[in-house]
């Protein structure tokens, strides 16, 4: 008897250290996630620095655009392609003389697409006082930075957000006032455009009525999910069931299990890559059958490779990736690098050219100068160009310019978005070839504000 | 006639597989080493590019490449665990936990800076049993995933039932000062440990590289489930961490069944639930009371 109560007591002992020394293990483990990221407000806003090494408004040595990157990171296998374009874009413009006549650099920080992170990299970039303009960031950087964002006054034109927070922020408002200005610009079609575009290809050009969606819990799939339900629902059709789940997970069987046990004709994922590639391996090997759709992240080489055989019929709705200037970007870049190209990387390519324009535009690196020159040289009035060395040569001649990119034809509206058409793709083994399309002009009819 | 939730308690047993495996390992070396190894996920992806170099790379059969991916990941681990944890042995548990954790961040951001941050996937052909008229379906990778982790359990209670070595780790694990003076070698019974932690989780590791690929965080990313069913089992007690392990998993998957649509990402969040009752309860966890006392 003592010994078994010695026992139990050695075993609640043996419990009290295990829990105290696992929680010590998970605080130590979150606090190393927080070290050196958080600093507090003090020394935030405004910086007096001009951007770019400018002095007094004559022609600097040198412009720098500022790269938060995710060069580590859930994301980090999109940034090798995103890197590449930019580069080639910087190649371009130094080939062509550089913005005012300098040499232009880009200063590629890792944020690995988390906010702390994304937050110090930017405020380096302001204060460095190098730095004309900033070229990157996530949705889930921008949106919990928007107000640190606006306060940098520094402007920002990113590849990567589709978010619909996006959808009446950012841009100039269409005014010369810079009291409206909201600082942040993209060059890749909105998930508002290719959400409804999906919506409306699903019902209109394929005649399918009743959907089941399978999503992550991501911000970025959560929501894909909620805005592609919102338009389907909208258009008349009628999402039968949700189901959620929590990414990284070794299986997704059950949670298949429970999405096929309702009626649809079809049914669409919303997962990151990885993710996806597991889901569409156990819906293959649960013979599930039916029609499936995909988000538009999941248009990578990657997912042919792993499973186009497996996925073959499958489709992909997207931004279309072949704007005005596609083919001649995408012949150069076949030259300077190897990675599989992608749509962000396209938008990396044509944002560098909006910044390196809107810079040689304005005359000097201010950040005040520089925002307001990035619609004036890609709105429809003007010459149209798609090289920085076409504008440069123009803007020189003392013409207005319109830049028509390599993914969209970069005609910001007041809130800083493009548009673009939606192409709803099928994946084969071999490829992705294109199902049918939707055309920007018909989702304009569509979507109020944007 | 259809088996109410059998499909799901299938899909509850393969997950439990995954986590059963690396929880043995880790409860082996808490129970034995006295330590909370948070770089067991790590030694878990360890085992998966193991199996992928094996079976995707050099071309191995699945069983060798399984054999080949134990043994690498028992000496890696039992190495790492020789030049990190030994020489700290005597500095007790909060140290030693430090120590754990900083390694885990250094052998995952290693493993990313070398390997890079995509899965590698160790392919099979599947074929699928379907049983329409008992309401659910089995493929044989999932057959293979449960038999191997059954396999691993029965050959582990061998092990630590039938020989001296598992026998002496047993006494060490439950009064190491008496095992020392009954003239057990316990630095002989640590490096048993490490081999046979180190080697489940390259069983685990391979196992996951078929269902979701090797990447830098293959293992950790199971690595909560795995103390969860530690804890769950009884901290220390290997069997305690099987049974754990499989109600984790069945757990997970029913619960999809059960939440409202739109929330069946609460899943894992019920198999806490499950954990904070059964602590409530039975605060030694499931079976730690009849481990101690056998």
């Amino acid at each position: 008897m003592n010994e078994n109560r010695t026992s139990s007591r050695d075993s609640w002992a043996d419990r009290r250290t295990f829990l105290k020394a696992t929680g010590t293990g998970v605080l130590a483990t979150g606090l190393a996630g927080c070290i050196g990221t958080e600093d507090g407000d003090d020394g935030d806003g405004g910086d007096d620095s001009d951007g770019g090494t400018t002095d007094g408004g004559s022609s600097p040595d040198s412009v720098t655009f500022g790269q938060p990157a995710s060069l580590t990171g859930t994301w980090d296998f999109l940034q090798p392609a995103a890197s590449a374009a930019t580069d080639l874009a910087v190649q371009e413009i130094n080939d062509a003389g550089g913005p005012l006549d300098a040499e232009l650099t880009v200063d590629r920080q890792d944020t690995a697409v988390e906010t702390q992170q994304a937050r110090e990299t930017v405020r380096q970039f302001v204060n460095s006082g190098d730095v004309a303009a900033i070229n990157g960031l996530f949705s889930s950087e921008i949106e919990p930075l928007w107000d640190f964002l606006q306060d940098q006054e520094v402007p920002i034109v990113t590849p990567w957000p589709g978010s619909t927070f996006l959808d009446t922020r950012g841009g100039d408002k269409g005014t010369d006032d810079m009291g409206d200005d909201e600082w942040l610009w993209r060059t890749v079609i909105g998930d508002t455009v290719h959400t409804s575009g999906a919506a409306r290809g699903m019902l209109d050009e394929a005649g399918i009525e009743k959907m089941a969606i399978l999503s992550a819990t991501s911000a970025g799939e959560q929501g894909w999910t909620e805005q592609f339900t919102d338009w389907y629902e909208q258009l008349g059709g009628e999402i039968v069931k949700t189901v959620t789940a929590q990414e990284g997970q070794a299986s997704y069987q059950s949670q298949l299990n429970e999405l096929f046990e309702s009626d649809f004709d079809a049914w669409a994922l919303s997962f990151a890559l990885e993710d996806a590639i597991t889901i569409i391996q156990n819906w293959s090997d649960g013979g599930y059958g039916g029609q499936l759709l995909m988000e538009d992240g999941l248009r990578d080489t990657a997912l042919i490779d792993e499973v186009g055989e497996t996925a073959e019929g499958a489709w992909i709705a997207a931004g279309s990736t072949q704007g005005p200037n596609y083919d001649q970007f995408q012949s150069s870049y076949q030259e300077t690098s190897d990675e599989d190209l992608h749509t962000w990387a396209v938008a990396a390519y044509d944002a560098t050219n909006v910044l390196a324009l809107a810079v040689h535009h304005a005359g000097d690196t201010s950040p005040e100068a520089v925002q307001q020159s990035i619609g004036d040289i890609s709105r429809p009035e003007g010459t149209t160009v798609t090289t920085f060395a076409e504008g440069k040569d123009a803007l020189d001649n003392g013409e207005e310019i319109n830049y028509e990119g390599a993914v969209t034809d970069t005609d910001f509206t007041e809130h800083g978005n493009v548009w673009g058409d939606v192409v709803v793709e099928r994946i084969t083994p071999g490829g992705f070839e294109t199902e049918f399309t939707i055309p920007a002009d018909e989702l304009k009819e569509e979507i109020d504000e944007y | 006639m259809e088996i109410p939730l059998a499909q799901e308690v299938i899909f509850g047993l393969v997950i439990g597989s995954y986590i059963a495996l690396g929880a043995v390992g880790f409860t082996l070396v808490y129970g034995l080493v006295n330590m909370i190894n948070f770089a067991h996920g790590e030694f878990i992806t360890i085992g998966a590019f193991a199996g992928y170099l094996a079976v995707v790379v050099a071309g191995l059969p699945l069983p060798v490449g399984i054999l080949v991916a134990l043994v690498a990941t028992a000496v890696v681990g039992w190495g790492i665990a020789r030049i990190t944890f030994e020489p700290m042995n005597e500095t007790g548990a909060v140290p030693l936990l430090m120590m754990s954790i900083g390694l885990g961040f250094v052998l995952r951001n290693g493993m990313r800076v070398i390997a890079g941050p995509s899965s590698r996937r160790v392919r099979l052909d599947v074929a699928t049993y379907r049983f329409d008229d008992l309401g659910f379906f089995v493929t044989s990778q999932q057959l293979l995933i449960i038999g191997l982790a059954l396999a691993a359990v029965v050959v582990m209670h061998l092990f630590l039932s039938r020989t001296m070595l598992g026998i002496a780790m047993r006494a060490t694990s439950d009064n190491e000062d008496l095992a020392l003076v009954s003239g057990i070698d316990t630095r002989r019974i640590r490096n048993a440990v490490w081999l046979a932690a180190s080697g489940l989780a390259g069983v685990a590791g391979v196992m996951l590289a078929l269902s979701q690929g090797a990447n830098p965080t293959t293992g950790f990313g199971q690595l909560l489930l795995i103390i969860t069913a530690a804890i769950l089992g009884g901290a220390g007690s290997p069997y305690g961490a099987v049974v754990g392990a499989y109600l984790l998993g069945i757990g997970i998957t029913v619960s999809v069944e059960f939440l409202p649509s739109g929330l069946t990402e609460l899943n894992a969040t019920m198999a806490f639930v499950v954990l904070i009752v059964v602590l409530l309860i039975r605060p030694g966890g499931i079976v730690n009371t009849e481990v101690r006392t056998s």
